[in-house]
């Protein structure tokens, strides 16, 4: 029995930490915010991360990746999400693993090589307005095949970083009904991004309009279909599950740092009990959650014959537990936790505007429901 | 180093395999039916377990992670997880020595004298003596350290007069490890002692309490005169807040393996009747059954993760506490989500002459009390708020 990370991943971790730390920390951090028109991307994080090999975790050797697995890759995305550092990473490492499960030995060599070293943004589009996110909320159409290219028309909404995305992996329904995945160039012809404001000022969102798009269908691969669809939502919602982790452990933890501090009453907030347990229920909360991500990376790893339960139970523990311990980081700094200045904003944001994605708590809880009730 | 592995080792397999083998051939039919156990009369229950549980012994599946010197197995902290899981998939009967064998053992194992080691524990393992844990007081219980209970000198014994009180298995135990207070005057933490008393003597008086649930599996202990032999001290006399900290610490090897496993078929059965009910639909029905699984799966990677913890020698420190709140914490919700989702059929004992409800309602009713015992979730909440955190007391 291991079920903990390896002296490898922690290495891994506390070299992304660090970096963050001394690279890009909440000053940083805080620029990106207070520049919502800007693209959110800045260019020094996201060369230092490809130069960790964060880009590149997922993607197979042969490729110039690092080959290795979801549990390294939630190991990135938990630093991240504590940093609540910006930056299309998530959205990159999902179209590469776009690439990796349901793309053409052809189609790989094109694109994942650039996508591991950071040279092509990558992001997904997988659901449209009030859609679900188990591959019936698709409202993107694609055409029947010409020469291996399909045309796509709909929009999807929202889509992390389209804006910088120089290529785009859109989830679409085919004359026959079957979903699948299909890639489509920036700069396309009838494709067009609409920035979306967010007040989750740690990402850039916006809509991927397209009108007769030509899109390439991935296929060849391990997956197709509604599997392959599937399987991305999964790669999303443990990665996702992994930042909200990550927000929500900082998040407790500068709130203990502080009311350790603050007096009031003559006497450190902390010491009070409405306080304590307050926080001790929020350490087990996300100390779960931290346990759940773990085995749900685990688990889309070894293809664990729980793996559904397995990532619906980790994103609705995190989404939970994020929201729980941004909110709790607001209330117990006081009014300095309620002002712009402070930093508990970008946390409870973040966690906000993630929590959603990928399936809501309340989604993943029906769907637990559905996988143990029915 | 090997990212992470769920799987046992051969040898743990193995042991599994003899384990289940064994308690596939001795476990009568009957006994596994909902309602057997609850349907004896308490004597008789308890005297059916503790035969049962001897031959367990005698079978050499009892003591599983404890050295072989003092007749356990000596097995690994997985052949324990496995057995703690196990025992519950083959509703196997539930143990009668639980304090004994979770507390005292291990502590006489750590700082027991020679003769102590050789005397208690291969009698507990065979059922020989039921031994019963006397810390509370009407006056101490969360706040231990304000036991009254005295204890005087008196030639070679001690003289002990008090009272304890909410003593699991009072009425059928043979001895108890009682934090006596033995210097007089002393205060808090200072001055107790771990005296090990024999029950079964005119000074010692055990009456039941009746719980809400109408069962009596507790009761109070009162000692009037009762006598036990200074040598009869666990730890040294004047040291017992140390001995009994230690004591409680045995709580911490325990994973959640068992808990989890139980509980996950309790959930299961509770769906069975939400479904049978015509409540399966429900979409907030849905959500807080789904919700329960949700931490009860979170249990089970802690519990891995507690495994892990020990199998790599660590130390786990206040984790405990965090265990205590997941599994305690979870259980209740999981009775309160019963009541919930069958709404007035739940408080029936027969909603329909076919169906018996009676032990779900005394499971619902028995998951009041984990929250209370074995320190309550406030105590932990401040265990895990200071010695984790680091808030300040
Ligand atoms: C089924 C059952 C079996 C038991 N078996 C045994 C046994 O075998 N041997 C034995 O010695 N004892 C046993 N106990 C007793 C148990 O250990 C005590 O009930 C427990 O320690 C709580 O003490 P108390 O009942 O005096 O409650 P109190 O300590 O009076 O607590 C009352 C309430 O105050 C809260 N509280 C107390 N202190 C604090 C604090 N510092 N901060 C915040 N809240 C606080 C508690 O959480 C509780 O909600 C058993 C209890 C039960 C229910």
């Amino acid at each position: 029995m291991f079920f903990a990370l390896t002296d490898d991943q922690q290495a891994f971790a506390t070299t992304v930490r660090e970096f963050l730390a001394d690279r890009f920390d909440l000053d940083a951090v805080r620029g990106v915010v207070e520049d919502p028109h800007g693209d959110g991307h800045p260019v020094s994080l996201w060369k230092g991360l490809a130069d960790q090999g964060a880009l590149a975790v997922l993607v197979p050797e042969e490729h110039d990746g690092l080959g290795l697995g979801l549990l390294d890759a939630q190991v990135v995305a938990r630093e991240l999400g504590r940093g609540v550092a910006p930056g299309p990473w998530t959205a990159t490492v999902l179209a590469a693993e776009a690439l990796r499960l349901a793309g053409s030995p052809e189609q790989q060599a094109a694109w994942l090589p650039g996508l591991a070293a950071g040279e092509t943004i990558g992001t997904v589009a997988l659901r449209g307005e009030a859609g679900s996110w188990d591959g019936r909320g698709i409202t993107v159409d694609a055409s029947g095949q010409n020469d291996g290219v399909s045309r796509l028309s709909g929009t999807a909404s929202p889509v992390d970083y389209p804006s910088v995305a120089g290529l785009i992996v859109v989830a679409a329904t085919d004359p026959s009904g079957t979903p699948g995945l299909f890639l489509v160039e920036s700069g396309a012809s009838g494709l067009a991004i609409r920035d979306q404001e967010t007040y989750d000022g740690t990402a850039r969102v916006g809509a991927v309009e397209l009108a007769d798009t030509p899109a390439e269908p991935l296929g060849g691969g391990t997956l197709s279909g509604a599997a392959a669809v599937a399987a991305l939502m999964a790669r999303g919602a443990v990665l996702t599950a992994a930042d909200l982790v990550g927000v929500a452990r900082e998040a407790l933890t500068r709130t203990v740092d502080y009311d350790r501090e603050r007096k009031q009453f003559g006497v450190p907030v902390g010491s009070f009990q409405a306080i304590k347990h307050t926080m001790a229920d929020l350490h087990v909360a996300v100390t779960m959650a931290e346990h759940a991500v773990l085995f749900a990376a685990h688990a889309v790893d070894t293809e664990d014959p729980g793996v559904d339960v397995a990532v619906a139970v980790a994103k609705a523990k995190a989404a939970d537990a994020a929201w729980a311990a941004t909110g709790a980081m607001i209330q117990f700094f006081g009014g300095i936790g309620f002002t712009w200045e402070h930093e508990a904003h970008f946390f409870y944001k973040r966690a906000r505007r993630r929590a959603p994605l990928f399936g809501s708590a309340d989604e993943h809880r029906a769907r637990l429901a559905a996988l143990t009730m029915d | 180093m090997a990212p992470v592995d769920l799987s046992y080792t051969a040898e743990e397999e193995q042991f599994r395999e003899e384990l289940r083998t064994w308690l596939a051939a001795n476990i009568p039919d009957e006994w596994t039916q909902p309602g057997f156990w609850r349907a004896l009369d308490d004597d008789e229950s308890f005297r059916l377990r503790r035969d049962w549980e001897a031959s367990k012994t005698a079978a050499g599946f009892s003591g599983i992670e404890w050295p072989t010197e003092y007749g356990g197995r000596g097995g690994t902290p997985g052949m324990k997880a496995l057995y703690d899981e196990e025992m519950v998939r083959a509703r196997a009967p539930q143990t009668v020595n639980v304090l004994g064998l979770t507390f005292l053992a291990p502590t006489i194992m750590a700082i027991g004298t020679p003769d102590q080691k050789a005397e208690i524990i291969g009698p507990m393992l065979r059922n020989e003596v039921i031994w019963c844990q006397g810390f509370s007081e009407p006056g101490a219980g969360s706040d231990l350290a304000a036991v009254a209970t005295r204890g005087v000198r008196d030639g070679d014994d001690y003289v002990v007069n008090g009272q304890k009180i909410w003593t699991t298995n009072a009425m059928h135990g043979d001895k108890i490890f009682t934090i006596v207070r033995t210097e007089p005057g002393s205060e808090r933490h200072k001055g107790l002692s771990m005296m090990l008393i024999d029950m079964d003597q005119p000074g010692v008086e055990a009456r039941p309490l009746k719980q809400m649930s109408g069962a009596s599996e507790f009761g109070e202990v009162f000692f009037t005169d009762a006598r036990v032999p200074a040598k009869d001290c666990l730890g040294e006399i004047g040291a017992g807040w140390r001995t009994a900290m230690l004591l409680l610490s045995f709580e911490r090897g325990a994973s959640g393996v068992g808990q989890y496993t139980e509980f996950r078929r309790q959930y299961d059965e509770i769906v069975a009747e939400a479904r049978r009910f015509g409540r399966s639909d429900d979409p907030v029905a849905r959500q807080k059954l789904a919700n329960c699984l949700v931490e009860l799966e979170c249990l089970r990677y802690h519990a891995m993760h507690i495994l892990t913890q020990v199998e790599q020698g660590r130390d786990l420190g206040s984790e405990s506490s965090m265990t205590k709140l997941q599994w305690s914490e979870t259980f209740q919700d999981l009775w309160e989500a019963f009541d919930d989702v069958l709404g007035p059929e739940a408080s029936l004992a027969r909603p329909r002459p076919d169906v018996d409800l009676t032990p779900f309602q005394h499971q619902a009713m028995w998951s009041r009390s984990v929250t209370i015992w074995g320190g309550s979730s406030q105590v932990q909440r401040n265990i895990v708020a200071e010695r984790v955190l680091g808030l300040p007391r």
